[in-house]
This record gives C-alpha cells, structure tokens and sequence, in this order.
C-alpha cells in the first residue's frame, strides 16, 4: 500500500513538472525517462534473466533510424515510434535466435560484437543512414490518428507527456511480466539454468523472449529521440553508448524493480556534476564501474534496500 | 544497394595475391592479441573485455619510448612490454583476483570498467590526436611483391608472428613453467594440492597475456597510427578469432587470426563496407556448426 | 509389472576412459530402486543419461517403450521424468515458495504466460502450499531459499524433484553432505515420498542403511558397468559386490 502510494505521488509529480520546471529541466527529465526505458530492458536480460548484453545500444540505434526515417517520408509520431519499435524488435529477435543458444560468456562476447556491427553499418552505408553525419532535419511530427485528433508537439511540453506517457507504460508492462509466471521462469534461468531445465522449462525459449523484450524496449528508448533531438548519429549504437544503461542499472541496483529506473536518475545527475570538472567523464564512470563491482553490487538501492522484498 | 563485385586494380591474381599477403600480416596483430586473450580465459576463466586496451598501451609507451624519447626500437618494445605487464599485474592482483568467485558477469562488467578507465586515461595522458611514429630506418622502404610494393615492415611483422607463435608454443609444451600453467587450467584444486602457487602463477599469466597484446601494439606502432580506441576496434575481432578458434585454445587463437586476418583484408578489397559483415559471416556460420568453435571442446 | 525405463547398451565415454559402459538395465515401475557402488562407478554419470543432463555416446534409453534417448532434459520433464542434484541445486534468489511454485507452473503448462499475475495462478499456488507441506518448510516460505540451512536446502532441493509430479524421479545422493540428524530428516522424506506418492523413485546413494531400508531392488555398478542386480537380500549375499566393498557393512 505504501509503495502503491509513493507511485501515486510520484507520477502527479511527474506530471506536474512543466509547471514548475524549466526547459532545460525538462530536456534533462526526458533523456532520464528515456534511459529508465532503455535500462528496464537491458535488466530484464540480466537482473532478471542472467544474460549480460553490451549490445543493447545497437537496438536503439536501429529504433532510432527507423522512427527517424519513417518521420522524414511521413510525419505522424505514432508511425515513427511504433515503426521504431518493431523494427528493433525484429532485428533483436533475429539476431537472438544467433546468440543465445550459447554459454553466457560467449552470449556477452556476441552481444558485443553485434551492437558494433550495427555500428558499423550506420557508420558506412551512407545511402541507408547517412554515414556519420547521420538522419538530419527528422520533425517532431505531430501526433495523430487519422480521423481522430492531432496534437502539436512543437511545444516540449506537449512531446514530454508523449514521452511520460510511453515510459509509464512501459514501467507498467514491465511490473506485470516480473510477476508473472514468465517473469519467474526468466529468474529460474538466472539462478539456475540447469534446474530451470530440469523442472520442464526450454531455457532457450525464454532466453529468445528475454532479449527481443529488451530490443523492443531499448528500440522504444531510441524511438523516442529523433523527434527530440531531431538528428540520428552512429555514435548511438557503439559500445560506448551500450555501456549507459550497464551502468545506470548497476548504480542503481540490478536486484531490484527500481534499480535501473533510480540508476537512470543518478546517472544524469552524476554526469551533470562530473561534465562541470571535466571534460574525462569516461573515465569517471570506469571507476565508479569498478566501484561498484568490487563493493556495491546491489548497487544504491541494495544498500537500503534488504534482499529479498523485491520493490 | 549497388556495390561493386571487384575493384579491378592491374590483373585480378596478382591483387589478390598481394591483398592475401597484406592480410597475413594483420594477421599477426590479431594473433597476438588474441592469444593473450585465450591464455587467459583458458587458465584463470576470465575474459578480459580490456585486453584491447592494453593492446593499445603496448602502442602508446612504445610510441613514447621510441617516437619521443628517441629509445633504441627494440629496447623500446621491451620496455613497452614491462610497462604493460606492469599494468597488468596490477589489475590482476588488485582487481580480479578478489572476485574469481564471483559469477562471471561481474568479471565481465570489472573489465568493462577498465576498458573506459584506459581510454580516457590514454586521452589525459596523451592527449586525444592520433600520433604517427617514425618507421625504423633499417625497417624503411619496399619489397617488391608481384611487381607491387609491399613494405619491408610488414615483412619483419609475418616473421615476427610466426616467431612468437613458435617460442610460446615451445613455452607451454616444454617449459617447467608451461606444465605447470597447463596444469593450472585443467585442475586448479590438483595443481594447488602439489604445491603450485595458484595466485601467484595466474598473475604471472594476466602478466604475460597482456604482455602478448603489448607486443602487437607495440610492434604495430611503426606503421599503424597511435590513437585512443583503436584497441577497441581490435577487441572485437580478437573476439570473434577466440569464437571461431576455441576460447582457451592456442592452436585456435592462431588459425582463427588467420581467418580474420585474411578475410578482413579482401573484404577491404573487394566488398568495401562490408567487411565486418562478413567477418561476423564467418562466425557465424563456425557458430551454427559448431558451436565450441573449430578447435574448442 | 512393467518396465519404466530401460537401456540398450547405454554407453558414455571421456576419452579413453569409459564412465558408462554397456549398460543394459530395465527398471520396473512402483519399485523402490538404489543403485550403488564405489566412488567411479559411473552412477551419477548413469542419473545424468537418463535424465537427458548428459547425452550418451552410445545405447538408447526407453521410457514406457518411447525412446528418449536424445531427447533434452525439460523434454524429458514433460514426459514424466525428474531428478535432484547431488551439488544442491535450488534457485537462490528466489523464495522457498517460488523455487516450488515454478516447477508446479511448469507442469501445468502456465510458464508462458506473461501478464496474468503469479497470484491469480490459483490452481498452482494451492499446489506448491501443499508441497511445502509435504516437505515440512511452509515455515520457510518467503525467505531467499540460498539462506535456508544446508539441511533445509536438501528438502527443497527434493520438493523441486516433485513438484513437477513425476512418475519416475531420480535422486542423486540425497543423504550427501547431510550431518546425522539431517540424514535422518531426509531419509524420512524420502521414505514418506514414496509411499505416499505414485512415483517411482531410482536412488543414488552411499548410505547403505539407507539403501538396504527402503529399497525393493538394487543394482550395483562398478567401473561404468552393471555389476549385479537385485532384490536387497540377494545383493548382500552377493559374493563380488561384496568384494568390491572389500568386508565393509553391507
């Protein structure tokens, strides 16, 4: 009831914040949201599922070309960011079915490997992506259905309710399939894959849905962004960008529901502060990295949180 | 799409030819840094995500050494070797050691750590342009390779590969050393009951496997530019040369290098953008086939 | 009584070295079934083969005349096979009931599932409490089950093996690492397993007080091959199993 309550509260804030925060605020506030997206679903693989991905960036690159593309020949949002979203969704089914029938080690070492692929790709077939300058002039097109309504989302207030509204729901799914019997399944896999097979469940199987889930949602996260941003570079789907949502999941907790969504929030605060000393904010994040694996590995809300009550 | 089926350069043999030998010595680059790689995860069972990195360090204090101090080349590759193996055992002792126990996603995660720490560091220390060192005047000049210039280094660079793939396999089969390494990987418990140091030996290893990478660093500074990630971009074929070879396998390490080595250069040559792609081809298919690699078992 | 499974010429070799070998065995249902032998005789090896953990080089296995042998183990689970591990083997992370209620999800086909809650799956909660029960550790219910005592974690281990309702269960080991009073929890777990329960339970074990109280026919391994087989008393009268015991209390 008291979480129930905490929810309630957080999401009038939430909601409320246009009234009371600056653009700038607000600008800052839709990045968070989009990395909270982006890190539920790299932790459904590895919190959840025992698998760790460093490719995840690769999925968003590919949500975030798609909706780019899509906005350029025909600017309805809807379009874009649905037709963001299953492209990534497809790619990361495809090149699942490649990697996860293999031991996690190698599993991470693909995962590697193929977000820098589409690296790659979206550095080199300039036809498709535009090489390294990349989609340019992508509108932050309004949103409609036909027939419907139209809402103008020239107004970043108007964009982040779009985008407040696709995390809730995102969050939302995610809450249902934790708890649910698939969610269990995903946890059996990453306690024990041996037994997990041994009691009648295709580990493979679930594997295979644990990581186009986590396409689809970090192809949702970079959906989301063209329209903010108005351009799509490569740089989107390198290691380097992978890396994000890693480490905003580990600062935050990977045992826990909340963990990659108070990661998020602490990852753009840290980085805010660091930027204002440096301009080597790599390096600081390598650190706290090593921090973290060597002391903290339940991560801030590991601390005050004890295992086992789940939150 | 539209991309060209040949770059037609002179006759087709001889390009291919020439482009075959370009590949064998990118060839050797791979093979050393995915050796030290494979020795490492074989003997201690860590995959170490930073081993590009110290690949990249090898390049750096060799370029320091004897692109700006004006060292002796072969004194400063020695140097740059300690230097790294210095780097090594410190991550090794401090850092990996303390979580072996640990689920290996957390050594994952440890040496992904590393990786932003080095690249950073190297862009502090520095700075972030690439450099271009100097080539060795006995390295200078040409050979003439099917009526093409193929550079003198590149030359030395197939020996030197070949050379080293030969004195770590003498290492391992018949040094006491080696025997004890060897025992290490199959039977950690066995070889600490007769005695074996184990903490020590495998910070011996992580030493010399970064060592290995320092060396392909090091030896490539002559001729590749010095520039922060550019082990980054080499780690990712040295993991697709431990896929396709056998994580843990030597032999593997080697024929893989090869592959990649090869394939990457006429991909260069004959599908431009592609490359990669059909790197990851290959793995791919290796993977489909068999899945512990050419070599693994 | 019908054979429950059965081996042709089962085989599973490590290089040179033959951990099972020729092994023809036809394990009747309803019959409480201990297999024993020195320490590399092969017998977890022959668990693992015929619960699908390992698959053999050579040989075919049967279950009820349907042949499984290549078939992975959660195929197998569907089937009607199940087995505990020698190395506990629970899901730590998660709660005592949770370790329960997945294998029970698991049988009734729920796992796919992704939207309806774990508690709306009344059938299955109501199950897994029942085992729980069964295995005296509904007290334990919603601690993390890596903190349970070693003892504990032993009865959890075997409630996994059930959960899934097996009708041939195998159990590797289940006295190993336990202290006297442990051993004699489990012992009693077990034997309250297979009375009440329409299982056939094939054990693996060391404890010949164990073996000798529960079991209906035993078979005897030794260097991956099937030495012997019998009834309790034809086993200990057996001349080289008692051998290879060399005058231990059997």
């Amino acid at each position: 009831m008291k979480t129930r309550l905490a929810v309630l509260i957080l999401l009038f804030l939430l909601a409320l914040l246009p009234f009371y925060a600056g653009k700038y605020a607000l600008y800052v506030a839709i990045h968070i949201l989009l990395l909270s997206i982006f890190s539920l679903g790299f932790n459904l693989l590895f919190g959840y599922t025992g698998l760790l991905s460093f490719g995840q960036a690769g999925f968003y690159a590919v949500g975030a070309y798609g909706c780019g593309k899509i906005l350029l020949a025909y600017p309805s949002l809807l379009a874009g960011i649905v037709g963001g979203v299953l492209l990534a969704g497809a790619v990361s089914l495809l090149l699942g079915i490649l990697c996860i029938r293999h031991t996690r080690i190698y599993f991470s070492m693909l995962t590697l490997s193929f977000g820098m692929m589409i690296f790659s790709l979206a550095w080199k077939w300039r036809d498709m992506t535009g090489g390294d300058d990349g989609l340019v002039g992508i509108p932050r097109a309004p949103l409609e259905v036909p027939g419907l309504f139209k809402i103008n989302m020239a107004a970043m207030e108007n964009y982040y309710y779009v985008v407040l509204g696709f995390a809730v729901l995102a969050i939302y799914l995610f809450h249902r399939i934790i708890h649910s019997p698939m969610g269990l399944a995903m946890q059996g896999i990453r306690d024990s894959e041996t037994r997990t097979a041994c009691i009648g469940i295709s580990v493979q199987k679930y594997r295979l849905v644990a990581f186009t889930i986590a396409g689809l949602y970090a192809g949702l996260a970079g959906a989301l962004l063209p329209p903010l941003e108005s351009t799509v570079t490569p740089p989107l789907a390198h290691w380097s960008h992978s890396a994000e949502p890693v480490l905003a999941t580990l600062l935050g907790g990977i045992y826990a529901f909340s963990g990659p969504i108070v990661g998020s929030v602490l990852f753009y605060l840290l980085k805010d502060i660091i930027v204002r000393f440096t301009e080597y904010w790599l390096i600081c994040l390598g650190i706290i990295v090593v921090i973290l694996v060597m002391g903290f590995r339940g991560g801030v809300v590991g601390i005050f949180v004890r295992e086992g009550s789940r939150r | 799409m539209g991309f060209p089926l040949f770059m037609i350069e002179g006759k087709d043999m001889e390009t291919l030819a020439f482009q075959g030998l370009v590949g064998l010595s990118v060839s050797m680059y791979l093979w050393l840094l995915a050796a030290g790689l494979t020795i490492v995860f074989g003997v201690l069972g860590v995959l170490n995500f930073a081993h590009g990195s110290l690949f990249m360090l090898g390049a750096y204090f060799a370029f320091t050494y004897y692109g700006l101090w004006g060292v002796n080349f072969w004194l400063a590759i020695a140097m740059s070797l300690l230097s790294v193996g210095v780097v090594g055992y410190f991550m090794e002792r401090f850092f990996l050691r303390h979580i072996y126990h640990m689920d290996h996603a957390f050594q994952l995660l440890l040496t992904f750590g590393f990786i932003l720490i080095f690249d950073d560091a190297v862009k502090m220390i520095w700075g972030g342009v690439a450099k271009i060192p100097p080539m060795p005047s006995f390295f200078e000049g040409t050979v003439s390779v099917v009526g093409r210039p193929f550079p003198v280094y590149n030359l030395f660079i197939i020996g030197a590969g070949v050379a080293v793939a030969i004195v770590v396999w003498l290492l391992f089969e018949k040094t006491w050393w080696g025997k004890m390494v060897r025992a290490s990987a199959s039977d950690r418990e066995m070889a600490s009951a007769i005695g074996i140091n184990i903490p020590r030996l495998f910070t011996g290893v992580f030493a010399f496997g970064a060592m290995l990478a320092a060396l392909g660093g090091a030896l490539g500074t002559p001729v590749r530019v010095v520039a922060p990630g550019i082990g980054s971009a080499m780690i990712i074929q040295a993991f697709i040369i431990t896929v396709i070879g056998g994580l843990g396998n030597l032999k593997g390490a080697f024929v893989g290098a090869l592959i990649v080595g090869t394939v990457s250069a006429y991909g260069i040559l004959l599908f431009p953008v592609f490359e990669l792609f059909l790197i990851f081809l290959i793995m791919a298919v290796v993977l489909m086939v068999k899945p512990q690699g050419l070599f693994g078992g | 009584m019908k054979d429950i499974i059965r081996t042709e010429s089962l085989g599973k070799y490590f290089g040179e070295m033959a951990a099972v070998h020729e092994v023809n065995l036809r394990l009747q249902e309803g019959l409480f079934t201990s297999v024993i032998g020195p320490n590399g005789a092969g017998k977890t090896t022959l668990i693992n083969l015929l619960s699908g953990y390992m698959l053999p080089d050579r040989g075919k296995i049967y279950f009820r005349e349907k042949e499984i042998t290549r078939l992975g183990p959660d195929k197998r689970v569907k089937l009607g096979i199940s087995r505990s591990f020698q190395v506990m083997n629970i899901f730590p992370r998660m709660t005592v009931f949770q370790n329960i209620l997945l294998p029970v999800l698991s049988r009734l086909n729920k796992t796919s599932s992704a939207f309806s809650s774990l508690q709306s799956q009344k059938e299955a909660v109501g199950e897994a409490e029942k085992i729980l029960g069964e295995v005296w550790l509904q007290e334990e219910k919603d601690f993390p089950a890596g903190e349970l005592s070693h003892g504990d974690q032993r009865l959890l281990e075997l409630g996994i093996a059930v959960a899934t309702n097996p009708q041939v269960c195998f159990l590797d080991e289940p006295s190993s690492g336990m202290n006297p009073i442990e051993r004699i929890k489990v012992l009693e777990l077990v034997k309250k397993l297979a009375s009440e329960r329409k299982t056939t339970f094939i054990i693996v074990e060391h404890d010949m007080d164990i073996v000798f109280s529960l079991s209906d026919w035993i078979v005897v391994m030794n260097r991956g091959e099937v030495l012997a087989e019998g009834k309790p008393g034809e086993i200990r009268e057996n001349q080289e199993v008692r051998d290879i015991y060399l005058g231990e209390e059997i």
